[in-house]
């Protein structure tokens, strides 16, 4: 009884694997944490038991952001003052607020019920009717 | 439902005979339908909110749905991408939908989307007054992803419509539409740090290419958008703080923010603290509540703000303790509360969203609750 319950303890304690997955990957982390029982402790971990950083933007967007604001410099790099080079950060603007409202949506989704989605038959995502 | 919204949209916008002809056709029917009589003789309220921060949930709309009652989501089933936020009372159209030039367009033509020459005031205007009168519209859709425009929605005509974007009280039509008008005027170091919060970790953005892109705008945003302020019942200005001496808080953490409110709008008093009409300054920490670094202080007063005659309430500083929160409210006149406390329970409700510690929170709800209880009278008149 006294070892289960250090083992439990253990468990508590070993946080987040090494390299966890950004989000909205499957919950790799509760899989592994069982790994980690007969590892070393390592030091100053947060105690993590689901991915909780904060939501990146889609990939696709990003990418237009971070190309909005390349093309915006060329254009400004010729004429400061031109209506291109306004027009052209006005789009940079556009898109980020557009990343941001990506990035608030991304918030409420759970990962575990995203991975449940996908993968109802999985220990985590049982679900029992009695 | 089509053949019913083609035989009003046939019909003059007047209203007797587009009355008359849902009678008749409810009287061949065994029983009246319930959605009939509502388009006859209810008018929708219509609220314009002028804000700079884009096509999505934002903070203040957030707020003004909760306390309006129902949470707002995109229309079910229609494009992923759509603008628009329908809960049970209200519907909130994005003004972006109404851009005459896309992405490429404005681009190609080094127009900026604040310009007035990208959107179509003329199908706007016919829109908001057909959804006003209780016709349904089938409303564009601007894809912000893509920067094209999308097929139209349908938005049936709701209880409350309020209309956000950078142009809501730009044109004549329009405003003589509004039953009410908010105008959000962040200054602009609190702009710069809001955007650095909000840019910085995407990646390809830096603290140079955020200033170059609010530098850029700036022209276009003072000839078109600021004008808007004159025009509006009510103006939230959000500014730094005066608390924190120096250089101060530079990252636009503790704001303070005024409530400008218009004298003389139709269902709408305004906020006072302590006396209407009189100059008050109120630091409500010391010996009753004690409050942490930098504090609260308040500020009540009249005065002109564009030609117009207006009351102004403004908080400096930040709430950390619910104590804090309620004894301000107990002090505040003119809330439209239903009950006491009302305005802490929003704020607790939302205690997660950006500004529930200061003044932008508080008064995004208070002019929460100042829409609602204009709805309120204007149901009632009828």
């Amino acid at each position: 009884m006294a070892t289960s319950v250090t083992a439990v303890s253990a468990l508590a304690v070993f946080s987040a694997p090494r390299s966890l997955p950004k989000p909205p990957a499957p919950l790799p982390s509760r899989q592994n944490v069982v790994s980690f029982v007969g590892r070393p402790v390592r030091a100053h971990r947060r105690l993590v038991a689901v991915a909780a950083s904060s939501p990146a933007t889609p990939p696709d967007l990003a990418n237009k952001v971070s190309e909005s604001i390349k093309q915006a410099k060329e254009t400004c790099a010729d004429d400061p003052v031109s209506a291109e080079c306004v027009a052209a950060w006005d789009e940079v603007e556009e898109l980020s607020a557009a990343a941001s409202h990506a990035r608030d949506r991304q918030k409420g989704v759970d990962p575990l019920e995203e991975y449940c989605k996908d993968n109802p038959e999985t220990d985590e995502c049982r679900t029992y009717e009695d | 439902m089509a053949a019913f919204t083609a035989h009003t949209s046939a019909a003059t916008s007047l209203y007797s005979p587009a009355g008359t002809a849902i009678l008749l056709r409810s009287r061949s029917r065994a029983y009246p339908t319930t959605t009939t009589i509502r388009v006859s003789c209810s008018k929708t309220v219509v609220i314009g909110v002028a804000a700079d921060s884009g096509c999505g949930k934002s903070t203040f709309m957030r707020r003004l749905t909760s306390v309006l009652g129902g949470g707002a989501e995109p229309p079910r089933g229609g494009n992923p991408n759509s603008n628009t936020l329908v809960s049970d009372t209200a519907t909130v159209i994005c003004l972006d939908d109404y851009h005459s030039l896309d992405r490429a367009g404005r681009k190609a033509k080094g127009v900026t989307a604040l310009d007035p020459r990208a959107h179509d005031f003329d199908l706007m205007y016919e829109q908001v007054r057909a959804i006003k009168e209780g016709r349904a519209v089938e409303k564009p859709v601007y894809n912000h992803v893509t920067g094209r425009l999308d097929p139209p929605e349908l938005i049936t005509p709701p209880e409350i419509l309020v209309i956000k974007g950078l142009h809501s009280m730009y044109d004549e039509r329009v405003r003589d539409l509004l039953d009410l008008s908010i105008y959000l005027d962040i200054s602009n170091e609190v702009k710069f740090a809001w955007k650095v919060q909000r840019d910085m970790a995407e990646r390809g953005h830096s603290l140079e290419s955020i200033r170059a892109s609010i530098e850029a705008r700036k022209p276009d945003f003072d000839a078109y958008i600021e004008p808007q302020k004159q025009y509006a019942d009510a103006v939230i200005e959000v500014l730094p703080t005066q608390l924190i001496p120096g250089p101060g808080d530079d990252e636009g953490k503790v704001l303070r923010v005024k409530l400008i409110m218009k004298e003389g709008v139709e269902h709408f008093a305004p906020v006072y603290l302590f006396d209407e009409g009189s100059t008050v300054n109120w630091i409500p920490c010391g010996r009753k509540l004690s409050c942490s670094y930098p504090g609260i202080r308040f500020a009540y007063g009249f005065g002109a703000y564009f030609g117009h005659e207006v009351s102004v309430v403004e908080m400096d500083g930040q709430f950390d303790k619910l104590d804090e929160l309620i004894y301000v409210e107990t002090h505040l006149s003119n809330l439209s509360t239903k009950f006491y406390g009302e305005v802490a329970q929003q704020m607790l409700k939302h205690a997660d969203f950006p500004g529930s510690n200061n003044g932008t929170g508080l008064f995004q709800t208070i002019v929460g609750l100042k829409i609602r209880d204009l709805y309120e009278q204007i149901v009632a008149r009828r």
